[in-house]
């Protein structure tokens, strides 16, 4: 199955790309579509089997899949949208959309293939082709701040890149003493107990700084931030959510494989030490920020900090690590879909200059005043359940500093994301009234959105918790 | 003879620190591409003809060839000035090599039980942290992307310490990625030729928090 | 005990500069002095008296007789071959060094008490250079020590064999270390320019400014005794013990010569680099010679676990 879904994938996207014709492209994207919830459906009927002897949907992927299936289906109908708007309003070549719809395809190929490989070098791939499909979107806009975003995103990837294949083929040596020449997850993890920890700590060290450009953590997210500013908003959607699982779920199998080592106490304070500084920095600059993508941008740098710190604690913390994974994709993508609409009232950006939300759009500041409850966790939403559950996981460690610490952190979060959500809604209004209403039913994806985040917290289905615990099934409890 | 292509390879990052030119820089990373042949081809011994071709591609027709002529029109199409312009004197740049190099083979002093490894790792790991160096304390768009490529080589020679335990087919994904992203970057230097008149890191620092 | 390798480095001294100076004219299509024109200036300035400034005081005077002397005396711990030099005993190759040093440090003092600022400047520079250059010699004949297990010049080269393919790296190498360090060490071409005349851009030359007459031709000597003596380090390498003498001496002579044909190309081709770049350049000396270190290092197997 998996190799018709690339074979038709690639005919999608190079369809995509020679056409010119709108309707066409509809078309082709709602194929599109239909094709990636085939392949989720069909993975979730066909749980751990191998097919092309380096993919397996297992747990951890198979969460990842159906969240980049929601997203991917609300995404396309945003795209639409965007491209709509912003060929009304600037002159970007005709050709540009064609690039847009082929690029954002590839790019979901792209991570579906990083989250199904069960190969180590597979993913690596993957990856690496993420980065090139997420390239060509932000340099959608083509203006100079776009050239600088995408230059910076593509070069500090390829590099990062370049970073974690190194550790790749330092744990291959490890592999390779220890005689074990299968590089397949499952064989690393059954096998990783006899490597050199020497290797398996660099080779860790190595991943983690690679893959935090695509996780967006602590040394590498400053290209995700540039990123987001420039980016179309359904892509920073992409670029803030499932690409950074993508990222995650890359840690995350490097870390399951040395979880049994010996070394798996030290790779947890590495990723405390590297959530609490993403968690550090992002609360400095959500208090300085004046641009509301930016914003958004440290607001999953900060969340990406509490997912590490979650799975750098271990115990109930792996749970809602998963958890909170999934909560935030939804919030923030959410966040990237609404602020496209809040964009095309005050035609900005900047903080200041936005005011009075509630004025021009009703369902839109209600839906950011709820996003606002979500992103910040607070109770009846899904991401106080995974954020409640990782500082229980912190208290039951003993780790009561570092607890005290984020506490201290997110409460500024909270505060500094509040001001600038509040001025945006509350304040009072900003402008011309603009010139294109904003129909409550574009927004119904984000109603949807919320709808999971709040209702997935409460009564989580059977069956996601099934998922999220073979996910970690390999993990030590 | 492996030995006498590492040693070679590591002067060459020496030379790659005090190089002045624009064409010096070019000239070195052909010689690297030349080097990487050599040594793969003294290393590789049960060498099969397909695993062969796949290095010569690489080696020779891709790092040797190809990438160097790119980039030459790449300077050529944007005329970019032929010197290097780093941020630090060159007599700095020399030092920190050397200290890498140093600090590398200090690093791998510590490892426990694997004397194979050692000299492919002090290598690339010197090359992997003398592009970056290269990287970060270069003035134009274009040495960046030619201290990537000084990374690419040492993630290569440490690729070869390995051997060929990779797959084929994920060999072909891996060499694929890393010439579409020179290919890509390269494009995209012309591109920022186009809108800046000098490719230039300076123009690129627009987007911040203020 | 054996004075063959002295004899010959002297006898050396007699066509080295004439050939540099030979190469250099047929390379930019003069027809240039004989060989022996460079001895025959030394032979005249031999016959003249010195002059001395009434500001200088004694140490400007016995300066030149020290560094001629100081130049032989390090001539006499370089071996010939099978036989050792004239002085030789472990860890001589400090003594060397230091012997060299010495000679060098009253050439500075001397030039300093003229009181010339320009002989100021040359001497600083020349101090610079020095200061530099030494570290890759030290580390050099550490780097051999280590892989021979022997601690003196003559030791050193008896038991060097080129036996695997790393060895003949090392030992390529190495003969380009020495031979940038003969360089600058007698201050020749990319480093500094003999035939420049302006003080400004001169290291060595302006250094003797003030000396005349005798002194000038012991300097002038003494700087090609140094050039014959890193000719000899270099023909060692090539003079594997246990041949003949008639095999010996004429690798010996050739390798000389073929050091000084290598001298007047580089001179020929290369310009001088600007002053500011002369200290990378040495330094890339130093890095090249802790490679050859590191070299050894995992040659012999002596790196240290920790």
């Amino acid at each position: 199955m998996i190799i018709y879904y690339f074979i038709i994938a690639i005919a999608l996207i190079g369809s995509l790309f020679f056409t010119r014709s709108k309707i066409l492209h509809h078309i082709l994207l709602m194929l599109f579509n239909a094709l990636q919830w085939g392949l989720t459906v069909y993975a979730y009927l066909h749980l751990n089997r191998e097919e092309l002897s380096y993919f397996i949907p297992d747990g951890a992927a198979m969460i990842m899949l159906l969240v980049l299936a929601v997203l991917s289906s609300a995404s396309s109908y945003h795209s639409a949208g965007y491209l709509e708007y912003h060929h009304r309003h600037h002159t970007t070549p005709h050709r540009a959309k064609s690039i847009y719809y082929a690029a954002f395809c590839l790019l979901i190929v792209a991570q579906t293939g990083a989250f199904l490989s069960s190969h180590i070098g597979v993913t690596w791939v993957f990856v690496e082709l993420t980065t090139f499909a997420a390239t060509v979107l932000i340099y959608h806009e083509r203006t100079e701040y776009a050239i600088e975003a995408a230059w910076k995103y593509l070069f500090v990837c390829s590099v990062a890149l370049a970073f974690s294949f190194i550790g790749i083929l330092l744990l291959s040596i490890a592999a390779q003493e220890a005689a074990t020449i299968n590089l397949t997850y499952s064989s690393l993890i059954h096998n990783a107990v006899a490597f050199n920890p020497f290797w398996l700590k660099l080779a860790f060290l190595f991943v983690l700084i690679g893959y935090s450009a695509k996780m967006g953590l602590f040394p590498m997210h400053t290209v995700c931030v540039d990123a987001h500013t420039v980016a179309p908003p359904p892509i920073s959607a992409f670029i803030s959510t499932t690409l950074m699982n993508v990222g995650f779920m890359a840690i995350f199998r490097f870390y399951s494989v040395i979880a049994p080592t010996s070394i798996a106490t030290w790779a947890n304070y590495i990723l405390l030490v590297a959530g609490i500084l993403s968690v550090f920095v992002a609360v400095v600059y959500l208090i300085r920020v004046r641009h509301f993508k930016r914003m958004f941008a440290y607001s999953s740098l900060e969340n990406m900090g509490i997912v590490a710190i979650g799975l750098g604690t271990g115990g109930i913390g792996y749970y809602a690590a998963f958890l909170h994974l999934i909560f935030h994709s939804f919030t923030k993508a959410g966040m990237f879909y609404q602020i496209q609409q809040v964009y095309r009232i005050f035609n900005n950006y900047l903080i200041r200059r936005t005011g009075g939300y509630f004025h021009y759009y009703n369902s839109g500041a209600i839906i950011m005043l709820l996003l606002f409850v979500c992103i910040t966790a607070m109770p009846p939403s899904g991401l106080f359940v995974s954020e409640f559950m990782i500082l229980k996981a912190m208290a039951e460690k003993g780790y009561f500093m570092l607890l005290i610490l984020l506490l201290v952190l997110l409460t500024f979060s909270v505060w500094a994301l509040g001001k600038n959500f509040f001025r945006l809604i509350f304040s009072p209004p900003y402008g011309n009234v603009p010139e294109e209403k904003i129909k409550p039913a574009e927004s119904l994806s984000q109603w949807a959105l919320l709808g999971m985040v709040f209702y997935l917290g409460i009564y989580p289905p059977v069956e996601l918790v099934n998922l999220i615990h073979a996910a970690i099934i390999t993990l030590p409890h | 003879m492996i030995h006498v292509f590492l040693i070679t390879f590591t002067i060459t990052l020496i030379y790659i620190g005090i190089a002045n030119r624009m064409s010096t820089f070019i000239k070195i990373l052909a010689l690297q591409g030349i080097l990487l042949f050599g040594l793969s081809f003294s290393e590789l011994h049960d060498i099969s003809t397909l695993n062969l071709v796949f290095i010569l591609l690489e080696t020779i027709l891709f790092k040797t060839i190809v990438i160097p002529l790119f980039i030459n029109y790449l300077i050529k199409r944007n005329k970019i000035t032929r010197e290097v312009e780093p941020y630090l004197p060159n007599f700095a740049s020399l030092v920190i090599v050397t200290l890498i190099i140093l600090a590398s083979s200090l690093l791998s002093m510590t490892i426990d039980n694997s004397p194979v490894y050692t000299i492919y790792f002090v290598v690339a790991l010197s090359s992997l942290f003398t592009g970056l160096y290269i990287i970060i304390t270069r003035r134009k768009i274009i040495t960046q992307l030619m201290g990537f490529l000084v990374v690419e080589n040492g993630v290569f020679i440490l690729s070869l310490a390995v051997g060929s335990k990779m797959p084929m087919l994920v060999n072909t994904g891996i060499l694929l990625d890393f010439f579409v992203s020179v290919l890509v970057t390269g494009i995209f230097v012309n591109k920022i030729g186009d809108v800046f008149k000098e490719p230039d890191v300076n123009h690129l620092s627009q987007l911040r928090d203020l | 005990m054996d004075i063959t390798g002295i004899l010959l480095i002297i006898a050396t001294t007699l066509f080295f500069p004439g050939i540099i100076i030979r190469i250099k004219s047929i390379l930019s299509g003069r027809k240039g002095p004989g060989i022996f024109q460079p001895l025959k200036d030394i032979w005249r300035l031999f016959r003249k008296g010195a002059v001395y400034s009434e500001t200088s005081s004694l140490i400007f005077q016995i300066a030149p007789a020290i560094y001629f002397s100081s130049v032989l005396a390090a001539i006499s711990f370089i071996p010939f071959g099978d036989s050792p030099g004239l002085i030789s005993f472990k860890w001589d190759f400090v003594c060397f060094a230091y012997v060299l040093a010495l000679g060098k440090f009253f050439m500075i003092i001397s030039s300093l008490d003229t009181g010339s600022s320009f002989e100021g400047m040359g001497a600083s520079r020349e101090a610079l250079y020095s200061m530099l250059v030494e570290p890759a010699f030290f580390i050099l004949m550490g780097s051999f020590a280590l892989l021979t297990g022997y601690e003196s010049f003559f030791e050193i080269f008896r038991s060097l064999h080129f036996g695997s393919y790393v060895s003949y790296a090392v030992g390529v190498l190495a003969a380009f270390v020495i031979v940038i360090i003969a360089m600058t060490e007698n201050s020749r071409m990319p480093v500094d320019d003999p035939k420049t005349h302006l003080e400004l851009t001169m290291v060595h030359e302006v250094m003797i400014l003030d000396n005349s007459g005798f002194d000038l031709g012991l300097i002038l000597y003494a700087a090609n005794l140094k050039f014959a003596m890193y000719g000899a380090l270099i023909a060692n390498f090539f003079l594997t013990p246990g041949k003949e003498w008639f095999y010996s001496i004429p690798i010996f002579i050739g390798v000389q010569i073929l050091f000084a044909m290598t001298v007047g190309i580089i001179e020929s081709f290369m310009a001088r680099f600007r002053m500011n770049h002369n200290p990378q350049f040495i330094f890339a000396v130093t890095s090249i010679s802790l490679l050859i270190f590191l070299g050894v290092l995992f040659v012999t197997g002596k790196f240290i676990a920790a």
